[in-house]
């Protein structure tokens, strides 16, 4: 079988919530063995971030946590403890990467930054990844997707177009963050493989969300542009919007680059009398097409009219919502949609691999580890640990198969 | 010092955005990415300025770049699934000719499937990826996020796919060809809402608007909008921040507490809000370790101290001035601003360079 690009690598994760679990998430789809290393006293609060009443242990049974945690090991490790850190130290040799996305300070106030690292392994690939770096003024802020989203510039270019700044449904910096860190780390192990010499990222996740937007910083830098809001509209072809359709809540997306789109959708739509209109006409009457649309999409099914529209030459899609988009025919059909059997919950379907390599065929291997799955497993085989010494460090509250805190969240 | 991926050939197949902005970064760190053009008016002016900038341009015939396939280290392409094949450059051929190719193809959708040859806009291709469907206010139709964030992902996640499977060929002594679809680019970070429906049986999740609840959004202040994104355990100082004595009280207590009561939560940080300016704001939340933002514009933002400080911003020649563009995406490899060259121009060089006749 077709190695993994990662296959051989291992991964030290420190990483807590939704952006760093990310990054490790793929890497572990890339074949990476990832150790995510948690303090019994100081977990990753995304496990108990839903309230889920009566569980008697919360923190294995999120599906939050288990979606984005899947295919890796879970290790207990209090870094707050002497002998924890020792432990971690202890790990850095065996290990390719460590990542962590603290706050800026974190890792270093820990005794655990770079220069640390790096006497322990030489080609030791350190990924930081705090929201706003590890230098700068503005180090010392703290934030979460939706505040990147306001930082980087994304929040200002979101809106319906009556002057108020619309945050994306969800964090959105976090993945963004995450996907980039992941081929920071990719670069970090091809400058390795090359020279012998680890590194230091120091990545900035406010940044990287303002490179989603590069071509509003050229507007800005050389017009001295502020962003305008066109809603759902395009700046550059007409109509285009977001047309209720049949059913609660439910709605189709249609764009008409051209002439020849608009043509045939004002076909569709019964309104022939409008074929004809130029793009200047269409821009300027766009209120109006609109209606027209509406007046055919809202009795029409959105997967039926979807499919219409797209047999007859017009770029158009349903809005999946949440549910709808499980269902999708096209995402079933490539197999995207994973059950995945887990010992505390009901399987659910989870996002399968985006990164679909079609010679290796990376996918899914295992469910999110529970509690301290690992740390037996990680400890006495990369670091020799026997029985007494492993219950020494349970007695000291450095390892655990539980958090000591359960209620901190 | 020579960027990590010094030596690294790069065949861009332009190309929209999202080939565009695959390869971006690689020129930045290095590869010696050589772009052909799409189809005209695939990329506006301001996204040429922003995306090519590096990047060599050529004008090939499709023997000429058959060549260059065979050559390359990564080759990327956003057509449409089978026009690269049609062109005489089937992956599968590429890669038996060149073991240690990585292929990346970005589309909307994949390449097969129902939809496979279905078109699309960045519209069409964010709204069948689930995120669309959670941005926006109940009231109104589901709203798009700005830019090009469809397109745009889906450049993200090939550049990280492309340079991980990269590291494999060089390990392992094998390429691969990747299949990455727009739409799962989406559908895989609909964060807990996606899982949430799955797990629990519920309708479709509503969208939110600006405040998911009271201390996780956007609200006006004085000079514009800024927001706060408070998790359980940084509530406590955002409350000290704010000072009003009655969010002290028990039923602000506890998540259950603030979610029951999250009206009259929103309704009193509403009035805090407006008094607070964005500059406030940004000053309040690292002093007291309460996640404040503020919606900032590209222009403010190159104005940040912060982004300057840490060399963030290139500049780039353009016929028009100096545009200053996002730069490298992280610190800690060597990186290379590039100039921005005009269609065709390094043809000559190009195939040189990489010893294909012309």
């Amino acid at each position: 079988m077709k190695k993994l690009p990662l296959a051989g690598i291992r991964v030290l994760d420190l990483t807590m919530m939704w952006a760093g679990p990310f990054t490790t998430k793929l890497l572990a789809e890339m074949g990476a063995e990832v150790l995510k290393i948690e303090s019994p006293r100081a977990w990753d609060n995304i496990r108990t971030l839903i309230p889920q009443p009566g569980v008697e242990d919360p923190w294995n049974s999120s599906y939050y946590f288990n979606e984005y945690n899947r295919d890796k090991k879970s290790v207990t490790l209090d870094l707050a403890q002497a002998r924890g850190r020792q432990l971690f130290l202890d790990l850095v040799p065996t290990a390719d990467v460590v990542i962590e996305n603290y706050r800026a300070d974190v890792l270093d106030k820990l005794g655990l930054g770079y220069d640390v690292l790096r006497k322990q392994s030489p080609s030791i690939i350190l990924v930081s990844m705090a929201g706003f770096g590890k230098t700068g003024a503005d180090r010392d802020s703290v934030g979460f997707g939706p505040i990147i989203e306001q930082l980087g510039g994304l929040a200002s270019l979101t809106g319906y177009g009556d002057g108020i700044p619309m945050k994306t449904g969800i964090s959105y910096g976090d993945p963004v963050g995450g996907i980039g860190a992941a081929g920071a780390v990719a670069l970090a192990l091809i400058q390795r493989q090359r020279t012998g010499k680890g590194c230091v990222i120091d990545l900035a996740q406010r940044e990287g969300m303002a490179a989603m937007i590069g071509e509003a910083y050229v507007a800005a830098s050389l017009r001295g542009e502020d962003p305008v809001h066109h809603g759902n509209r395009s700046p550059r072809w007409a109509p285009q919007g977001v047309y209720r359709a049949a059913g609660i809540d439910q709605w189709l997306a249609v764009s008409c680059t051209s002439d020849a789109e608009w043509a045939t959708l004002a076909s569709i739509i019964g309104r022939d009398d409008l074929s004809g209109l130029d793009l200047a006409v269409r821009r300027a009457r766009h209120d109006e097409l609109d209606a027209a649309i509406e007046a055919w999409s809202s009795a029409q099914a959105p997967q039926a009219a979807m499919v219409r529209l797209q047999e007859s030459g017009v770029p158009a899609g349903r809005v999946l919502d949440t549910v709808a988009v499980h269902d999708d025919p096209q995402l079933n059909h490539r197999g995207f949609w994973v059950r995945l059997p887990h010992p505390r919950t009901a399987t659910f379907r989870q996002h399968g691999v985006v990164w679909r390599l079609a010679e290796a065929n990376p996918h899914l291997r295992r469910h999110a580890p529970l509690f301290g799955e690992h740390t037996r497993e990680v400890l006495s085989e990369l670091l020799g640990l026997d029985e007494a010494e492993l219950a020494e460090l349970a007695a000291a509250g450095i390892i655990a198969d539980a958090p000591i805190n359960p209620g901190v969240g | 010092m020579d960027g990590p991926l010094h030596g690294v050939r790069v065949l861009e197949i332009g190309g929209g955005i999202p080939a565009a902005v695959a390869t971006r970064w690689m020129a930045g760190f290095g590869a010696d990415v050589v772009r052909t053009e799409g189809p005209a008016g695939l990329l506006t002016s301001d996204e040429e300025t922003y995306l090519l900038a590096g990047k060599r341009r050529i004008a090939v015939n499709d023997r000429t770049l058959l060549a260059l396939a065979g050559r390359a280290d990564i080759l990327v392409e956003d057509g449409p699934p089978g026009v690269l094949a049609a062109r005489g450059l089937a992956p599968g051929d590429l890669r038996r000719a060149n073991p240690t190719l990585v292929g990346v193809s970005i589309t909307p959708f994949g390449q097969d499937g129902p939809y496979r040859e279905y078109g699309h806009t960045n519209l069409v291709a964010h709204a069948m990826g689930g995120v669309h469907s959670l941005t926006g206010t109940p009231d109104r139709a589901p709203l798009v996020n700005g830019g090009s964030q469809a397109y745009t992902l889906g450049g993200l996640n090939a550049f990280s796919a492309a340079l991980t499977a990269y590291f494999g060929a060089l390990v392992h002594g094998e390429g691969d060809w990747l299949d990455i679809s727009l739409q799962t680019c989406g559908a895989s970070i609909m964060e807990l809402y996606g899982p949430r429906v799955e797990a629990g049986g519920h309708e479709p999740h509503p969208r939110m608007g600006n405040q998911t609840n009271a201390h996780w959004g956007i609200y006006p202040v004085a000079d514009g909008y800024g927001g706060v994104c408070c998790l359980a355990r940084q509530i406590p100082a955002f409350f000290a921040v704010v000072g009003d004595p009655e969010l002290q009280a028990e039923r602000f207590a506890t998540p259950a507490g603030r979610l029951e009561n999250n009206d009259e939560l929103g309704a009193m940080l509403y009035g805090w809000f407006g008094t607070k300016t964005k500059r406030e704001l940004l000053e309040l939340g690292p002093k007291h370790k309460v996640p404040f933002g503020a919606v900032l514009t590209p222009r403010e933002l190159l104005g940040s101290a912060s982004l300057s400080e840490r060399g963030f911003f290139d500049t780039v020649a353009t016929p028009d001035g100096t545009a200053r563009i996002p730069g490298r995406p992280f610190l800690g490899l060597p990186w290379q601003p590039g100039a921005l060259s005009t269609p065709g121009a390094d043809t000559t060089g190009a195939i040189s360079d990489w010893g294909v006749a012309s």
